[in-house]
């Protein structure tokens, strides 16, 4: 209802007139309405929901002008609650802006990056006042976390820390794969013998990371120069081309960086620890924090005047070069992208990136980037000349590869002048051999293991220069590195100095470690929330079998355990595959213990489930034997396969919400869904016509999502073709065809849906209670729901205890689990995404089930509004006392419902008295017989909640402590209080 | 109760502490003797019993209005007036929050045996099995017999827990052949003071051990003499001191000492008795740690594993 202009509108509009006098009168001020392109013009409206409020301020041409309305064209407008939310608005910083649309009270439409222009020039004027109430929020933030949570025994931290000084022995002889370690567990060492790794690792967690500006500097100053849309002479550009181009210029004025100590050369940015800027994506949700992000509560980051200085003057280039501007524009704001912005029902990822994949490193590295080319111009030379798309795709393939080689050329000279410089003979003979491996890779086949892992880095660089940094996974590098480790090993005679060969593969994997751990992903405040703690979710899968079928479990694998054990890093996020009948308990008992010391690393995969599932998208049993896990945990077939399995997700109980009501959806106030029946007028005569209901909900949701993902698919084939990943996956150099345009072999896209065991306990609750047993009704039921159960008591405590749960043991809960799993896969199985491929379906939750759970309301299950879902598909803590219900219902679900992998989180909690070997044995029988019963997926947080809490207080003496979320990896003193929470809360099971 | 059915207190999977690997618990209701200090009240006696948890009602009164002996009573202080009531369990069935519950179950051995056939899993990848444990599994020797037979068809290790009050030679044939190892309570050694807290003179109790252990040492299957710490009950010197003189008259090598833990004296209160000794400070609280630690010294020094 509309009501009339309140004194909010005229504080508004006075509040708004005195931020333009500001800026019209001061040329300290007035100089940023510029930049290198010219002045910075856009619009914002302001308003409230009820009409008491609309007023808007004009960008243009180097003045600011106030508007006592919303014109038609505003860039972007925040629609605020109401009055209240406005005044409060006033009283935050910028950074908490984005937190008002996570907590409903604010919706923003339009151009996001408009809205953080606007941010940023509030803060120019509201700077100091905003960093005085940032520090004084953060002051009060850890009193009172120390208050809250704060412990009275000052050894409670000592137990997990370590756990590290007792390491198990492994039996040699049980993995047929491993030939040279005779203790595959390399328990003998720890980080002390490796003092220059310890050193890097220390000065690692001592720094903040710092924003870079390197690659959206330089590649957008070519852009200025050879255009976007258009070239120079006003051709439209063909987009891979432009983007090859660009690249290569990219790669050939980065900095060339080798780190003090280390054994692996080159670095994505030249800052010690860098926060990649992509400002095509998620680049300019930062904008607004320029002047504060060094400052915020949660992951600071360091920003000098440079760069920010730098990205406030890119950053209106690429204001409507983002992909979701872009189908803004182009589908005239559709339903679907509104849908998404609210995120409550669903939420694309494509948005930020479409890197989750594993790039074909084998080949390069295996065959070198000139042989490459020469395939490259095969192929054009088949080419017929009026093929000309095909001809620039291949074209902008070999610029891209020629950037690369460039670059590996300038690292190889900056080995020799810092060699020449060098005085230590050691790291001198070092570097003269960094400059002998930069000449060779990547342009030729690696030789050694040396070589092989600075071509992979090398690559890694280049594509992570393309590419977000966001899951981008590098897959099964054990399989990778056996061959070098083996061929080296063979030319070595002399014991000690096979030790000394072993030892020296340690820790050029622990440079590699700390070189990809250096590079970290953006995160604006909203994130946070969202995705708190994610990082570059750089996936290493090892184990499981070859493409033959064989044992896969070497030395590398175990070599690879052995840095994980000792760095206990975030990223590179590990995953384990095991087989069962075929790797060796030798190795799972291994897998069992490094999760225990690292409380919560590796991920654990079996192989059956997963082989068994992903076959519904490929005939070729060997390529989906060889698959590796992306970014959390899900399935890529390695090198073939543009899985972008992060595209999408969804959030499953909104589905349900909206089926109790008609298709509104009460959080939001918003009626969206289709109307499928009133519980009012007793449409739902039994439960299969109320679960009708829910699966038009979800398809409608699910019809939403897909098409805001093939919009999006179409913004990156244009603004972002990625010549250079085309060339690491097989199928496009052959279809000459980019792989974001379907030139992958396989082409699938992934979606994570969330919430199931909420709704799966909330259907329980209707079918059991409503429509068999007729306790209630189900507009009781309602009732109860829409008043969050406050004048219900014991309508809440029959839902909680008279329902068997998902994870009880309950035959007809797991039945439901599987209709609900079932209904969501059948749905996406419906569509196909923008590359001709198919939809896969996961049930894992990244954080979202944090995020989503606080928009929305309660469930039937008995879960209250705004609380967290449980995680990944995680049983609820209630469901059973006995974690065996747990692992066998979860090992009963369909996997060929699941083909984008699952998420079952774990809390155990070894007791002290126990041996390490007994807390490793229970551990591995748990793991093994899941797997024996189908188990998909299985990961840990090894720790208790008086730990925890006392992390919570002292952050400082925990800042390595890693734990899972869903399906990654962080480390728990970064997340915000509310997922630290959700951790504690799961179930936990002494062991 | 037919032939085929057992009084069953409670299923527990998942146990890591009653024996080797993981295992599956198989509470048994009913306990020929009455330690003061029983753990498990509620297992004692062999019958049915209605449980009242005053911490998990929300005050709903639900259970008041379906009560048709009117037994129920806020102002009784264990809530239920176990004279008048009948056992008809309506309030259990009715109750939303689970405060009132049944206590004792009876099951046919057949579907004892499935629920347990669903861990059997985790017993081959950890070397577990079934514990019996109670009250007293040898309370009803032929039934349990059944279900020993039934399991170890099934290839199941089978562990039971006893507290030695029994017939030998019906123990010999209906139990011995079927178990697998067993764990022996032996509490206290003076026999005044056994029949004191125990209600029945530990002589049977000692004699079977006796028996069983000789079989030990001439092969047969493994017995381990265990003893709770009750503190100024079986954790005084003079008893341990006793402990290790008998162990050493039987060749015994092996006890396992169990810590103390005071959490089962709400658990009296829910099945509405009376303990004297929930007055007692001492046994409220977890043990004293120098005691135990003195327990523990006088076995180690007796060359007695503990």
């Amino acid at each position: 209802m509309k009501q009339a202009k309140s004194s909010m509108n005229l504080l508004t509009s006075l509040t708004l007139k005195l931020m333009a006098s500001q800026f019209n009168l001061r040329p300290s001020l007035k100089k940023y309405l510029k930049n290198t392109d010219g002045w910075i013009n856009f619009s914002i409206g302001i308003k409230t929901e009820n009409g008491t409020v609309e007023q808007a301020m004009l960008f243009n041409d180097g003045r600011l002008k106030v508007l006592p309305y919303v014109p038609e064209d505003a860039d972007a407008v925040m629609r605020f609650a109401n009055d209240d939310v406005l005044k409060e608005m006033v009283k935050i910083t910028p950074n908490e802006i984005l937190n008002l649309v996570m907590k409903n009270k604010m919706i923003l439409e339009g151009n996001m990056a408009y809205l953080q222009a606007f941010n940023f020039y509030i803060s120019l004027i509201m700077g100091k006042k905003h960093m005085k109430m940032l520090e004084k929020a953060k002051l009060q933030e850890e009193n009172s976390r120390k208050e809250e949570y704060g412990s009275d025994d000052l050894e409670i931290s000592k137990e997990v820390n370590e756990r590290n000084n007792y390491r198990m022995k492994g039996s040699a002889g049980e993995d047929p794969g491993v030939k040279h370690l005779e203790d595959p567990y390399l328990s003998a060492y720890s980080l002390d013998d490796f003092p220059r790794i310890k050193m890097q690792h220390e000065k690692y967690f001592a720094s903040k990371p710092a924003i870079s500006s390197e690659r959206p500097w330089l590649l957008t100053e070519w852009f200025r120069e050879n255009g976007f849309e258009d070239d120079k002479d006003g051709n439209p550009w063909f987009p891979e081309l432009r983007q090859a181009y660009a690249y290569k210029y990219l790669m050939e004025n980065k900095e060339v960086v080798i780190r003090p100590d280390s054994l692996i050369a080159g670095t994505c940015c030249p800052e010690d620890i860098a926060v990649v800027i992509y400002p095509d994506t998620t680049g300019t949700m930062i904008w607004g924090e320029l002047n504060s992000i060094d400052k915020r509560i949660l992951n600071p980051c360091t920003i000098t005047e440079k760069t920010a200085a730098e990205l406030h003057d890119i950053y209106p280039f690429w204001a409507k070069r983002i992909t979701r501007e872009w189908v803004r524009d182009k589908y005239n704001y559709p339903l679907s992208q509104k849908i998404d912005e609210r995120a409550f029902a669903s939420f694309n990822f494509k948005t930020v990136a479409l890197s989750h994949t594993i790039p074909d490193l084998p080949t390069l590295v295996n065959e070198g980037t000139n042989s490459i080319i020469g395939r490259i111009k095969e192929q054009m030379n088949k080419l017929k000349k009026d093929e000309t798309d095909k001809l620039k795709t291949l074209q902008s393939m070999i610029i891209c590869l020629e950037g690369l080689n460039t670059y590996a050329s300038k690292l190889a000279a900056e080995a020799l002048k810092l060699a020449n410089d060098e005085t230590d003979p050691k790291r001198k003979a070092e570097l003269n051999k960094l400059h002998e491996i930069c000449n060779h890779v990547p342009q030729n086949p690696a030789k050694n293991i040396d070589e092989a892992i600075n071509s992979l880095w090398i690559c890694w660089i280049g594509l992570i220069m393309e590419n977000n940094n966001v899951s981008l996974s590098p897959g099964r590098l054990d399989q990778l590195l056996q061959p070098y480790f083996e061929s080296d090993m063979e030319n070595i005679t002399d014991p000690d100095e096979k030790k000394r060969y072993i030892e020296h593969v340690i820790e050029l994997i622990a440079c590699y470690f700390l070189r990809n751990g250096e590079q970290l992903n953006l995160v604006p405040d909203v994130a946070n929330y969202l995705f708190g703690g994610s990082h570059a979710q750089t996936a290493i899968t090892l184990g499981g079998v070859t493409p033959n079928g064989s044992d896969a479990v070497n030395d590398m694998t175990y070599i690879f355990l052995k840095v994980t054990e000792m760095l206990s890093m975030n990223d590179p996020n590990m995953n384990a595959r095991y087989k069962v009948g075929v790797n060796s308990d030798t190795y799972l008992k291994r897998l069992c213990e490094v999760n225990f010391i690292t409380v919560s690393t590796p991920s654990l995969h079996g192989d059956d489930a997963i082989i068994e599932s992903f076959s519904q998208n490929s005939d070729v049993i060997e390529d989906v034997r060889d698959w590796g896990a992306t970014g959390c945990v899900e399935i890529t077939l390695s090198g073939k396969h543009m899985s972008h399995t992060g595209a999408t997700s969804i959030n499953i109980v909104a589905g349900l919400e909206m089926a109790l009501n008609n298709g509104y959806h009460p959080l939001m106030n918003w009626h969206l869904g289709p109307e499928t029946g009133k519980i009012e007028t007793n449409d739902f005569k039994n439960f299969d016509e109320f679960y009708a209901a829910f699966a038009r909900q979800i398809e409608f949701i699910i019809a939403n999502t897909v098409e805001f993902n093939n919009m999006a698919s179409e913004a990156y084939a244009y603004l972002r073709p990625t010549p250079l990943l085309s060339v690491a996956i097989q199928g496009a150099i052959e279809n000459a065809l980019d792989v974001t345009r379907g030139g992958a072999i396989y082409n699938t896209s992934g979606t994570f849906n969330i919430g199931l065991a909420d709704v799966a306990d909330s259907m329980m609750v209707i079918k059991k209670l409503v429509f068999e047993e007729k306790v209630i009704t189900l507009q009781e039921l309602k009732n109860a729901v829409d008043s969050n159960f406050e004048n219900d008591p014991k309508l809440h405590a029959m839902v909680q205890n008279k329902v068997n749960r998902f994870g009880s043991g309950d035959d007809e809960a797991i039945d439901m689990a599987n209709k609900v799993a079932g209904t969501i896969h059948s749905f996406y199985k419906s569509h196909k995404n923008y590359r001709g491929g198919d939809y896969t379906v996961g049930f894992w939750s990244v954080a979202q089930h944090v995020a989503y759970g606080s928009l929305s309301g309660a469930l039937p299950s008995g879960r209250l509004a705004w609380q967290p879902f449980t995680p990944g598909l995680t049983p609820h803590p209630s469901a059973s006392k006995s974690f065996l219900d747990n692992i066998r219902d979860v090992a009963k679900l369909n996997p060929m419902y699941m083909d984008n992998n699952i998420a079952f989180n774990v809390r155990l909690v070894p007791s002290a008295q126990d041996s390490r070997e007994k807390t490793v044995d229970t551990m591995f029988s748990y793991v093994k017989t899941y797997f024996e019963q189908g188990g998909m997926q299985i990961q840990f947080n090894m720790i208790n909640s008086a730990v925890l809490r006392d992390a919570m207080a002292n952050p400082e003496e925990y800042k390595n402590l890693l734990v899972r979320i869903s399906g990654y990896n962080a480390y728990f003193v970064n997340l915000n209080r509310e997922m630290q929470l959700e951790i504690i809360e799961r179930a936990e099971f002494g062991i | 109760m037919t032939t085929t059915q057992l009084l069953i207190l409670d299923i527990k999977g998942n146990s890591l502490d009653d024996g080797p690997g993981i295992r599956t618990v198989v509470f048994f209701k009913g306990c020929p003797i009455d330690c003061v200090w029983c753990h498990n009240p509620e297992s004692k006696s062999n019958e049915v019993e209605l449980s009242f948890d005053q911490t998990v009602c929300i005050g709903c009164d639900t259970c008041l209005e379906i009560c048709h002996l009117d037994c129920l009573s806020r102002n009784n202080p264990y809530y239920i007036d176990r004279n008048t009531c009948d056992l008809c369990m309506e309030c259990t069935e009715t109750c939303p929050s689970g405060a009132l519950s049944q206590v004792g179950k009876l099951m046919e051995i057949e579907d004892v045996v499935q629920l347990i056939l669903k861990d059997k899993p985790f017993f081959e990848t950890s070397n577990g099995g079934v514990t019996l444990s109670g009250g007293e599994p040898t309370f009803n020797m032929e039934k349990t017999s059944k279900l020993m037979q039934a399991l170890k068809k099934e290839g199941i290790h089978i562990l039971i827990e006893t507290c030695g009050f029994f017939n030998l030679s019906k123990f010999k044939e209906l139990i011995y052949p079927y178990a697998d190892m067993i764990y022996y309570d032996i509490k206290i050694m003076d026999s005044v003071l056994h029949q004191q807290h125990c209600g029945v003179s530990n002589e049977i109790i000692l004699n079977n051990f006796r028996e069983l252990n000789r079989d030990y040492q001439r092969g047969g299957i493994k017995v381990l003499p265990r003893t709770p710490l009750i503190p100024g009950i079986t954790d005084t010197i003079e008893n341990i001191k006793g402990l290790v003189e008998f162990y050493h008259a039987e060749g015994v090598t092996k006890t396992e000492l169990l810590s103390y833990n005071p959490l089962w004296h709400e658990k009296n209160l829910m099945i509405g008795m009376k303990n004297i000794l929930s007055s007692d400070e001492k046994m409220t609280k977890f043990a004293d740690v120098k005691q135990e630690q003195e327990c523990r010294r006088i076995i180690f020094e007796a060359g007695i594993e503990g």
